[in-house]
């Protein structure tokens, strides 16, 4: 924008334009990677939304803001609201869209805030619950660790008076100070590992919980006796596997909550009133006391509240939300509508058929939910906890029972503590979540959102990856592929209030060839079929050729082609013949001719070509492949392939998709490229090598230290060593992915 | 050596006081979001 000719498409982008330039933002045009869409008619009623009120009588709130695309969009919109006068704090989150609001009532309003947000281009809207992150793990974890590390200096001073000689009052306060350390990381911080024990034994099931509580309990309880009766006790080596294994279940607990809030955000999307027709005129009710067969009125702007069917008016609708689709939906009497989506001009009656939960887009939330619940399937940790605590408890009492032959009462129940002590499944129980979230981080890094770790580790045995053709091989949108400049400068002239894809691609042409727009006049556009008007004095119409292509013609029945096509994405060639090295078969599906789609697959290096291949089609085909035994990946976008992105093994949404289609996929593309698919595919390898490795490893230190204790080897000092140096094995293992992966991609 | 008597017990309530210290800014949200201040740094105004 820096010294170039301002154009805007409408008055809309010229007031966001005026806002940013005015608070002296203007660098936003030049850093942004990425540019908004259109501003969008804010909807909803903002008088409705809860507002926390402070002493000082300033009021707060979050809201969700969409369509932040880049750093540079958020940038821009909290700075935008924090020189609105009267707003005393505003906070906005990339990585959840949300904006945290604080200002003074007297001077600003929070509707005239959205406004300013929506102005911009993005669309704030009322978040439905807050989804608070999981403090009360984070406090634990802090207290555990502070203790655990007074308390490892602590010890160390115990046993170094081992050597060099201690005076008995000495080393008991010592023990005295670990104890006061100790009790608060085991009473209090391993609650939530109390918490799953018995929880799960309530369900009749034994999980990795159980001997981890059990030894908690247990070296906590031989601490008090040992600091009662002076001699050593365990208590460096429990807080040391309390506030490892709190960690662990803090990097799990992020991905989780991640996927959660995306299920909230999506929830929260339905406004939060509706007009209602009575007998006796309008009502304005809360959205969810509509009931099936209520009427409701929806004018321009407004967000459809429920489903239903129209029963009066004609207008365009825009089911971006659901169908990823931006052009409009002409709707009439008995079209059906569905709940979020927007009436982009039009007046309509609308009788209510599911409303509140029952909604579309509330079911498919709460499927999310559902999804991000399973990732709490149990790991090959919880599958051998049974056998494992039983083992561990047997152990010990061998132990107890040889030694108490030998030695007497006390040497007994110092070596039998010793086998549990030792025995506790720390690294193990890390083992999977530590590699799990250090590849999901690289996939992240690499642009690939998987939803949890199942999909993950599933991406190891797939050997079909099919890729759909529009939106994910390809770019997705029309582009200009040919046409004289001429022609272009005129179309886009006419074109330039018309929020049509075509629009747009002749737009972004005309702007990369620095065509100046020519005014026009007497634009009349027909939706669907064709935009008309004067330029140079001189009457155009633009309109559909007969396949791919616009004609524009002039008042004398001449006429010039434009043709539009989809281009392939840049990395598409780069990214299949890297996923057919790794023996993956690559199939190309679309409902396209076969001669589009053999094209395109020429050009990326695809060989096995479905082509005319509907919705049905798709996952007909994708059951097929599993029913021969075959596991397979779906990429794809649009909201004809939701049903195939579930049935796949693995399925895949381009970020660019319907919200539907992300809600059903296993993960999503966050850039437009297909580089990310392959990105998963290395670090699933890496992560499922390292999970191996790490099991092997901690099993096999399990089994050697309680050979070693009940060998009568492991004195506290060497418990205290063996502890850490075992879960330390176990994280190293887990960093390697990011550097195996990485290692793989300089190849 | 009799200094441990006194010192210990300091050391140990400095600790606690930046253990309440943590646990307070972890309640009023410190550690929500790792991921937005980072880059907020890179942006200088």
């Amino acid at each position: 924008m820096e010294g170039e000719a301002e154009a805007f498409c409408c008055s809309g982008c010229a007031m966001a334009y005026d806002i940013i330039r005015g608070s002296g933002l203007s660098r936003y045009y030049v850093e942004r990677e990425a540019c908004p869409p259109r501003p969008e008619p804010a909807s909803g009623s903002w008088d409705s939304i809860p507002l926390e009120t402070a002493p000082d009588g300033s009021v707060a709130t979050r809201l969700v803001i969409d369509n932040l695309r880049c750093a540079s969009c958020v940038w821009v919109t909290e700075a935008v609201l924090q020189r609105t006068p009267g707003v005393l704090g505003a906070t906005v989150s990339y990585a959840t869209g949300r904006a945290a609001l604080r200002w003074d009532p007297a001077l600003t309003s929070l509707a005239a805030l959205a406004g300013r947000i929506a102005a911009l281009g993005y669309r704030p809207r009322p978040l439905g619950a807050a989804a608070t992150p999981d403090r009360d793990l984070t406090v634990r974890l802090g207290v555990a660790a502070f203790a655990a590390m007074n308390i490892m200096l602590l010890a160390i001073s115990v046993y170094a008076g081992w050597w060099d000689g201690m005076e008995p009052r000495w080393t008991a306060v010592f023990r005295w100070a670990t104890l006061v350390l100790a009790t608060p990381v085991a009473l209090w911080c391993a609650q939530p590992f109390f918490a799953g024990a018995i929880a799960g034994l309530r369900q009749g099931r034994i999980h990795m919980d159980l001997p981890i509580a059990l030894a908690v309990a247990l070296l906590y309880g031989h601490g008090v006796l040992a600091t009662l009766g002076g001699f050593d006790g365990f208590l460096d080596s429990l807080a040391m596997l309390v506030a490892l294994l709190l960690a662990g279940r803090m990097l799990e607990g992020r991905g989780r909550r991640r996927a959660a809030e995306a299920a909230l955000a999506l929830a929260s999307s339905l406004p939060a009133t509706a007009r209602r027709e009575t007998a006796d005129g309008l009502e304005t009710v809360p959205a969810g006391d509509l009931r099936a067969g209520d009427r409701i009125d929806l004018g321009t702007g407004e967000e459809i509240p429920a489903d239903g069917v129209v029963l009066e008016g004609f207008g365009q609708v825009r089911m971006a939300l659901l169908t990823g689709e931006s052009a409009p939906v002409a709707v009439g009497p008995s079209s059906p509508v569905v709940a979020g989506a927007v009436v982009e001009v039009g007046a309509l009656t609308v009788a209510v058929e599911q409303a509140g939960d029952d909604t579309l887009l509330r079911r498919m939330a709460r499927q999310l939910g559902v999804a991000a619940d399973r990732g709490l399937l149990p790991t090959l940790a919880d599958r051998i906890a049974p056998e494992f605590t039983l083992a561990t408890l047997l152990a010990a009492a061998v132990t107890a029972l040889v030694w108490w032959r030998v030695g007497g009462g006390s040497v007994a129940l110092a070596h039998a503590v010793a086998v549990l002590v030792v025995a506790c499944p720390c690294a193990l129980a890390l083992s999977q979540p530590l590699a799990a979230a250090a590849a999901l981080g690289a996939t992240a890094r690499r642009g690939l959102m998987l939803r949890s770790v199942e999909p993950l580790l599933a991406l190891g045995e797939i050997d079909i990856v099919a890729l759909d053709k529009t939106g994910t091989v390809t770019g997705g949108t029309p582009t200009v592929i040919s046409g004289a400049d001429d022609a272009i400068r005129i179309a886009a002239g006419l074109e330039r209030y018309s929020a049509h894809p075509i629009a747009r691609a002749l737009l972004a042409e005309a702007a990369a060839r620095r065509i100046p727009l020519p005014a026009a006049h007497g634009v009349v556009e027909v939706p669907g079929h064709s935009i008309s008007g004067i330029v140079d004095s001189r009457h155009w119409s633009v309109g559909a050729g007969e396949s791919g292509e616009i004609c524009l013609k002039d008042d004398r029945g001449g006429c010039s082609i434009i043709r539009l096509g989809d281009r392939i994405r840049d990395d598409a060639p780069r990214i299949v013949a890297a996923l057919q090295s790794r023996g993956l078969r690559v199939a190309l599906l679309t409902g396209d001719h076969a001669e589009v789609a053999g094209a395109v697959a020429v050009q990326c290096g695809i060989t096995e070509v479905v082509a005319r291949c509907g919705p049905e089609g798709k996952s007909e085909w994708v059951r097929a492949r599993q029913a021969e035994g075959h596991r397979v990946l779906l990429a794809g976008d649009g909201i004809n392939d939701g049903p195939a992105l579930a049935m796949a093994d693995v399925g895949i949404a381009m970020g660019s998709g319907a919200a539907a289609t992300v809600l059903v996929a296993d993960g999503v593309v966050a850039y437009p490229a297909l580089g990310p698919v392959l990105a998963g595919f290395r670090a699933s390898d890496a992560a499922r090598r390292a999970i191996g490795r790490n099991q092997r490893r901690s099993i096999g230190y399990n089994v050697l230290a309680v050979l070693a204790a009940a060998l009568g080897l492991v004195n506290p000092l060497v418990a205290a060593v063996l502890m850490p140096l075992s879960s330390g094995m176990v994280i190293w293992g887990a960093s390697g992915v990011e550097r195996t992966v990485r290692r793989e991609e300089a190849l | 050596m009799n200094a441990v008597l006194i010192l210990l017990p300091v050391a140990i309530m400095l600790g606690a006081i930046f253990a309440a210290m943590f646990v307070k800014a972890t309640r009023d949200g410190q550690f929500d979001d790792l991921d937005d201040p980072p880059k907020r740094i890179l942006k200088d105004d």
